[in-house]
C-alpha cells in the first residue's frame, strides 16, 4: 500500500474568532480617539502632537487611528533575540514559543532553609546559573529585588549579574533614562560593539505604562531610548481586570491594548523599524485579597486571546506570561497553576512567555518552581508535536511480527521500540513513576524534595562558558563609577 | 444597633438609596447625629470590615459599603457643630515621590474613611516637603505612605527625615505599605508601623491611636 506524506496536526487553542478580535481592536482605537490618554513626557507629547494627536487639557492626547496603523505597517514582524556568543537561540517571529523567569521579587524560597527572605545579589546570580543550566528556560530575567545592591543602582548591578553568571539571552528592567544607558554600556561590552549589539541583540527592555492610560516621563525615556539604540523593547501595562482596567476581560483587552498601541506608535516616531514586542499583561485582581493573580485562568485566556488578535490583525510577536503561581509554597495549587499557564501558552502560541518560577503572585521568586517548570514544558513541549502519522509511527511491520510472533513475543523486545520509544514517547526526569518499593527506598521525597535536589545539583555542577576577563573587567569598572 | 438596624443594613448590603433614605428618616425623627455615625454608620462599617477580613466580603462589596456611608456623611456633616464630629484620627495619605502607582493607596484611603478616620489623599507622587507642610496644617495624626517600586522606597525615608526636620515626626505615626515593602524595612526607616494590605492598614492605624 503506498501512502502519501500526511501533514501533523499540531494541537492549537484558539479563544477568540475573527469578530471578537477586531471588536476588541475597534474598542482600543475608540478608546485612544475619544478618551485619549496622558503622556507625562513633554518631548513624546510634541513629537505625538506634531505627528496629528490633538492635544487637551495640557498632557491629554488623542489618537487618530491611521498613526496606529502606521505604526502597525512599520514595526517588524520578525524579531530574534540571540545568546551572549551571537547564536540566533530565540526567533519569536510566527508561532514559536519561548520561556524565561521573571523580575524583581522581594523574596526568594531559600535553597537551603525553605524560608521565604528578601532576595540578594547572590539569588540574582543562583537565578541566572540555574536558567543556563536548564534546557527548557531559554531567557533570563533577574527574579531578584536585591536589598544589598545599591539602590540607585540596582538594575545596572542586576543586569551586570546576569552577564556574569548566563549565556543566554536577557530580559532586563531599568528605571529611567540613566540606568539603561549604562546597562546598554555592559551589554555593548558583551556583545563587542555597538554594531554588533544592533545586528544580534541579546538584550530585550522590559517596561510599563501605568493602567489606566497613562505614561510616565521615566518610561518614555527608556522607550525613547531603546527605539533609537534598536533594542528590543516591550511596553506591557498593568491592565488586570478589576484593577488598572474593568472587570471584564474584553474591556481590560482593549484597554490593555490601546496603551499598547500608544507605545508603539511613540516606538515607531523615534526609530521606525526598531523591534518592539506586542502585548499587554491582563490578568486580574483578586476580588478578596486585591493582588494581581499570577496563577489563574484569567491571565491564560486573554493571552491566547491575545495570540489570536496577533494572528488576525497585528502579525507581531507577543508577550505573555507561564509557569507561575499565587500559591505562597511549591505544593499542589503551585503545580496546577504553573501547569495551566505552561501548555495554554504554548497551545495558543505566545511566543515570549515570561515569570516562570513566581510563587505568591509574583512576590517570592523559587529555584525549586522554574525547576519543576522545566520538566512541564518539557511535558508540553512533547504534547504540542501531536501524533505524526506515517508509515514507521503506524507500525503494522511490528504489529505483524509481535501478532502473530508466537509465545514469548512482546513489543518491548521488538527492534521497532528499541528504535524509536526515545522520540515516541516523553521521557521524565523529576514526574516520579517508579515502584512505590524503590520510592521508599529512594527517602519517599516527592515533587517539592526532587525538585530542590535537582536545582542544588545544576548550581553546584553547571559549568557556564565563562565571560572572557577582559569583559568582566570592564563591567566592574562601570559598577565602580556607580 | 437596634435604633439604626435598617440603616446599617443598607449600609452593609451597600444599598445607597435606601441608606440615605434611613439617614434622613433619622434625621428627620430627631436622633443624634453623632448617634447616626457611631451606632448606625461605623456600627455598620465595622462590621463590613470584619465580614472582609473573614472573607465573607469581596472588595467591590465593600468599597460600595464605604460609598454608601459617605453619601450618608454628606446628609449628616452639615448637621455638626463646628468642631463636634468626633473623627477617630486625621490621616493624610499618599504615593511617595515618583511613585504614581495608586490603587493600594485609594483603597487604604477608602477603607480608612469607611472606618471613621478623617483621610486628607494627597494623590500621587507626593513630595516630602508636601506630606509635612499638609500634616502640619491639617494637624495629622497619622501619615500613610505607599510605594509600589523599590526604587521609590527610599523616598518614604526621606519623607520621615522631613517629618523630623519640620518638628512635628513626634507628633505623628507613619505608616508605610506596598509590594516591595517589609515590616524590617519599616523598622529601618523608623516608621511606627507596616501594612501588608488595606484591611491590615486599618487595624494598624487603629492600634497606633489606640482605639478599637
Amino acid at each position: 500500500m503506498e501512502r502519501l506524506d500526511i501533514p501533523t496536526f499540531q494541537p492549537r487553542l484558539r479563544v477568540l474568532n475573527r469578530e471578537q478580535a477586531l471588536a476588541i481592536h475597534g474598542a482600543a482605537l475608540e478608546i485612544l480617539e475619544k478618551t485619549g490618554f496622558k503622556m507625562e513626557h513633554p518631548r513624546v507629547l510634541e513629537m505625538l502632537a506634531d505627528s496629528g494627536c490633538e492635544v487637551s487639557d495640557g498632557e491629554w492626547l488623542r489618537m487618530p487611528p491611521r498613526l496606529v496603523e502606521q505604526a502597525l505597517e512599520s514595526a517588524p514582524k520578525q524579531l530574534s533575540l540571540y545568546d551572549q556568543k551571537g547564536a540566533k537561540s530565540m526567533d519569536l517571529s510566527g508561532e514559536n514559543s519561548f520561556y524565561g523567569t521573571g523580575s524583581d521579587a522581594t523574596f526568594t524560597q531559600d535553597l537551603e532553609t525553605g524560608e521565604r527572605r528578601r532576595t540578594v545579589l547572590k539569588d540574582v546570580n543562583n537565578f541566572a546559573t540555574l536558567v543556563d543550566g536548564l534546557e527548557n528556560i531559554d531567557f533570563a530575567m533577574s527574579m531578584a529585588n536585591p536589598e544589598d545592591a545599591p539602590i540607585e543602582n540596582i538594575y545596572v548591578y542586576v543586569f551586570a549579574e546576569m552577564v556574569k553568571n548566563t549565556n543566554k539571552p536577557i530580559v532586563f528592567i531599568a528605571d529611567s533614562g540613566r540606568d539603561i544607558a549604562k546597562i546598554y554600556e555592559i551589554a555593548c561590552i558583551v556583545a563587542g560593539g555597538k554594531k554588533e549589539l544592533q545586528k544580534k541583540p541579546f538584550i530585550l527592555n522590559y517596561s510599563e505604562a501605568i493602567s489606566p492610560l497613562r505614561f510616565p516621563e521615566n518610561v518614555m525615556e527608556k522607550l525613547i531610548f531603546c527605539a533609537q539604540k534598536q533594542i528590543p523593547l516591550c511596553l506591557p501595562s498593568g491592565s488586570n481586570a478589576g484593577g488598572g482596567a474593568p472587570v471584564t476581560l474584553a474591556g481590560a483587552m482593549a484597554l490593555g491594548i490601546a496603551e499598547n498601541l500608544v507605545g508603539l506608535v511613540v516606538h515607531q516616531l523615534a526609530g521606525k523599524g526598531s523591534p518592539f514586542l506586542f502585548g499587554p499583561n491582563v490578568s486580574a485582581l483578586d476580588m478578596k485579597s486585591s493582588v494581581v493573580c499570577y496563577g489563574c485562568p484569567e491571565w491564560s485566556l486573554t493571552q491566547a486571546a491575545l495570540a489570536d488578535m496577533r494572528d488576525e490583525i497585528y502579525g507581531i510577536p507577543i508577550w505573555a506570561f507561564a509557569g507561575a503561581s499565587d500559591s505562597k509554597v511549591l505544593d499542589a495549587q503551585a503545580g496546577a497553576e504553573a501547569m495551566f499557564s505552561i501548555i495554554t501558552a504554548l497551545l495558543s502560541r505566545a511566543n515570549l512567555i515570561h515569570d516562570v518560577g513566581f510563587l505568591e503572585y509574583g512576590s517570592t521568586s523559587s529555584l525549586e518552581m522554574i525547576t519543576m517548570a522545566n520538566e512541564l514544558i518539557a511535558m508540553s513541549r512533547f504534547y504540542l508535536k501531536g501524533i505524526p502519522v506515517n508509515e514507521g509511527t503506524l507500525a503494522l511491520e511490528a504489529i505483524e511480527r509481535v501478532g502473530r510472533g508466537g509465545p514469548g513475543s512482546i513489543f518491548l523486545m521488538d527492534d521497532h521500540t528499541y528504535d524509536h520509544f526515545m522520540e515516541a514517547l516523553f521521557l521524565p526526569k523529576l514526574i516520579d513513576r517508579s515502584r512505590y518499593d524503590a520510592w521508599e527506598k529512594d527517602g519517599a521525597l516527592n515533587l517539592y524534595n526532587r525538585c530542590n535536589k535537582e536545582a542544588k545539583r545544576i548550581l553546584a555542577e553547571h559549568q557556564m562558558d565563562p565571560k572572557p576577563d577582559a569583559v568582566i573587567k570592564e563591567i566592574e569598572q562601570i559598577l565602580k563609577q556607580g | 444597633m437596634s435604633e439604626f438596624k435598617a440603616l446599617s443594613e443598607a449600609v452593609i448590603k451597600g444599598d445607597i438609596q435606601a441608606a440615605v433614605a434611613e439617614t434622613q428618616t433619622a434625621i428627620d425623627a430627631g436622633a443624634k447625629v453623632q448617634h447616626i455615625l457611631d451606632k448606625g454608620l461605623i456600627t455598620a462599617m465595622d462590621e463590613v470590615g470584619e465580614k472582609f477580613s473573614t472573607g465573607q466580603m469581596f472588595v467591590p462589596q465593600m468599597l460600595r459599603s464605604a460609598k454608601t456611608m459617605q453619601e450618608c456623611m454628606k446628609l449628616i456633616k452639615p448637621l455638626f457643630q463646628e468642631g463636634e464630629l468626633i473623627a477617630k484620627g486625621k490621616v493624610v495619605i499618599g504615593t511617595v515621590r515618583q511613585d504614581l502607582h495608586d490603587i493600594g493607596k485609594n483603597l487604604v484611603a477608602m477603607m480608612m474613611e469607611g472606618a471613621g478616620f478623617t483621610i486628607t489623599d494627597l494623590g500621587v507622587d507626593v513630595s516630602p516637603e508636601k506630606f509635612t507642610e499638609k500634616a502640619k496644617e491639617v494637624g495629622a495624626d497619622i501619615v500613610a505612605m505607599s510605594a509600589l517600586l523599590s526604587t521609590t522606597m527610599p523616598a518614604m525615608g526621606k519623607t520621615i527625615e522631613a517629618l523630623q526636620d519640620a518638628g512635628i515626626r513626634d507628633n505623628v505615626k507613619v505608616m508605610v505599605g506596598g509590594a516591595p515593602v517589609t515590616e524590617n524595612f519599616a523598622r529601618e526607616i523608623k516608621a511606627d508601623s507596616y501594612a501588608p494590605d488595606a484591611g491590615s492598614a486599618v487595624l494598624a492605624a487603629k492600634k497606633l491611636l489606640g482605639i478599637s
